[in-house]
């Protein structure tokens, strides 16, 4: 009834979170809707979801300078490239023959890595039932002229959630996806036990991608839809981020190095308590100099915002995190590019009428940065702002309902 | 025009609060710039709770079973179901209504595609994560909440605020 009382209300609520949040279906009740037990005309209806057109559009360049793009177009991912920064592209090339509902809403996106002359494509297809989904990886070694039959990535094939993909290739052409599973919930579900959240997942490919090895935890209790981010160190070894679930509901980040020595740290500490996951998930990026750059988002009520902090002990340590972007302005989806000292940030506001990518620079490896700068602007959906470099340049990459594909070259204008 | 406002809400409140034992299939609200304002304006210093949904978000199908158990325990409930989906998806977002929400709850859906929008008219803060629930108290405190809501800490509100 009075204000104390609502406060009350939900700084216990906050603070307590009695009940262990589970994923619903771990509960297993009855009448719950379970995902792993919808019924067909909700299964139906869920297919035919899946068909909505997606703006994701993943980009990266090759060792030449040339501009590869993924995008999703019906049941296909279509790869095409553009010699000239994207003004004109080269007819597109079907990645799957065979039509697959590929993931491309909210963080879902194809992946496209070219490195060697190699097209490495990862994506997640959406299976028959809602939030369930596989793994898939596809590759090309005639120059994009055409792709392999798409294998699925996860050696678990029950209709569960195999979702949150993210690729890297490093030097020796090792291939490495992780992503987020819940096949460890599904085991406990069977065996009656609680299980928060999923489990997150590797697998590596030695040939290129030809195969992959067999499917490796990194570790359990991980937030379930948010997206995963991976980058490759100057040794080659991966490093992976995500968002982790601490503690009975403490949503902040974790960093693991896919060295096989390394257990995973926790990066962010804003100890953002919800039982939900807020889809949004981080960056990573590591420069030439071995820094590791990370990017986040949390709206804990003390901590709240988009943060960035670097580690120059790989990982073992970050700086005080930066809190940066308008907290009026619903700043969203950050992403970061380090290419030696200089690092790039991105993100999203919206204010109120137009959405925004706002960018900043950095020209001493994190430690200062320039006022955020507005890059482009729309007026209507867009997908989130992505940053790659070529040459020591670096690029947002954006795609709009409105305007279509943009590159737009940042840092010179921004000082 | 706001007297009239809140005769509707009232008219509705009566209406929704009532048992009724064939139930028709639930009308959905295209929640559009605006709607979110009009559900305020039609309440005024009366309690009332928004929640904020999607099919994408599992929590929030926890949470609708919760909330329907207490619609049913306490028919003065004043419950806005909003769902965060599009109109494309309306079929499916009916169909989970009428499985897990309460049937005396109003319900809404995001209707326009450009959603930023529609969000950011709601709250400036609220960068979409669900369920996001708006706890409006008789005396026009508001207060948010991110995540699945604990049924005692709602149900404490409930009592607190429909107290004869």
């Amino acid at each position: 009834m009075s204000n104390l009382a609502i406060a009350l209300l939900v700084a216990a609520a906050v603070t307590a979170c009695p009940a262990l949040a589970v994923d619903h279906a771990s509960h297993g009740k009855p009448g719950a809707p379970a995902s792993t037990a919808a019924p067909a005309d909700r299964e139906k209806a869920w297919q035919e979801i899946l068909a909505k057109p997606s703006l994701a559009v993943s980009a990266d360049f090759d060792e030449k300078g040339r501009l590869w793009l993924a995008a999703i177009r019906g049941q296909h991912i279509y790869v095409s490239y553009s010699d000239d920064r994207g003004a004109s592209q080269s007819a597109p090339v079907k990645v799957n023959a065979e039509p697959e509902n590929i993931l491309g809403d909210g963080e879902n996106r194809p992946k496209i890595i070219v490195r060697k002359g190699v097209v490495y494509v990862s994506y997640t297809q959406g299976l028959a039932k809602p939030m369930t989904g596989d793994i898939r990886f596809s590759r090309s070694a005639d120059d994009g002229k055409s792709f392999s039959a798409p294998l699925t990535v996860n050696d678990n094939h029950e209709i569960i959630s195999h979702r949150f993909d993210s690729m890297t290739v490093n030097d020796k052409g090792h291939v490495y996806v992780v992503w987020l599973d819940k096949r460890d919930l599904s085991a406990a579900q069977k065996a009656g036990k609680k299980y928060s959240g999923a489990a997150i997942y590797y697998a590596m490919s030695d040939d290129g991608g030809g195969s992959f090895h067999g499917n490796v935890k990194i570790a359990d209790y991980v937030c379930e839809c948010c997206r995963t981010a991976m980058a490759v160190d100057t040794d080659g070894y991966p490093v992976v981020i995500w968002r982790h679930i601490y503690e009975t509901n403490i949503r902040d980040h974790a960093l693991v190095k896919l060295d096989g020595k390394m257990s995973p740290v926790r990066l962010s500490q804003e100890n953002w308590d919800i039982a939900a996951c807020p889809h949004h998930g981080p960056s990573l990026s590591i420069a030439s100099d071995g820094i590791y750059h990370a990017t986040w988002f949390s709206n804990a009520p003390e901590h709240h915002g988009l943060f960035y902090a670097h580690s120059a002990d790989r990982g073992k340590t970050f700086s005080n995190p930066l809190n940066f972007g308008n907290f009026e302005a619903q700043p969203a989806h950050p992403y970061v590019l380090g290419l030696g000292n200089r690092v790039y940030l991105v993100w999203k506001e919206f204010d109120g009428e137009r959405t925004s990518i706002l960018g900043m620079l950095s020209n001493d490896g994190g430690k200062s940065w320039s006022a955020p700068r507005k890059l482009a602007a729309t007026s209507d959906v867009s997908d989130n702002p992505l940053l790659i470099g070529e040459n020591n340049r670096a690029y947002l990459s954006w795609n709009t309902k409105n305007e279509g594909y943009r590159l737009v070259e940042i840092g010179a204008e921004i000082k | 025009m706001k007297r009239l406002g809140l005769l509707m809400g009232l008219c509705l409140t009566v209406l929704f609060s009532a048992p009724s034992a064939a139930f028709a299939a639930q009308e959905i609200k295209p929640f559009v710039r605006g709607s979110y304002q009009q559900i305020i304006a039609a309440r005024q210093g009366m309690p009332f709770i928004v929640s904020f949904w999607s099919l994408t978000c599992s929590y929030c199908m926890v949470e609708l079973t919760m909330l329907k158990k207490l619609a049913k325990k306490y028919p003065k409930l004043d419950l806005v179901l909003v769902s965060t989906d599009t109109p494309e998806e309306e079929k499916l977002v009916a169909a989970t209504l009428e499985k897990i929400s309460p049937r005396n709850a109003e319900a809404w859906l995001f209707a326009d595609s450009y959603a930023d929008r529609l969000r950011f008219e709601v709250d400036k803060r609220w960068q979409g994560e669900l369920p996001r629930t708006y706890f409006f108290g008789a005396k026009n405190e508001v207060k948010a909440y991110s995540g699945k809501l604990e049924r005692e800490e709602v149900e404490q509100w409930i009592k607190e605020q429909y107290a004869p």
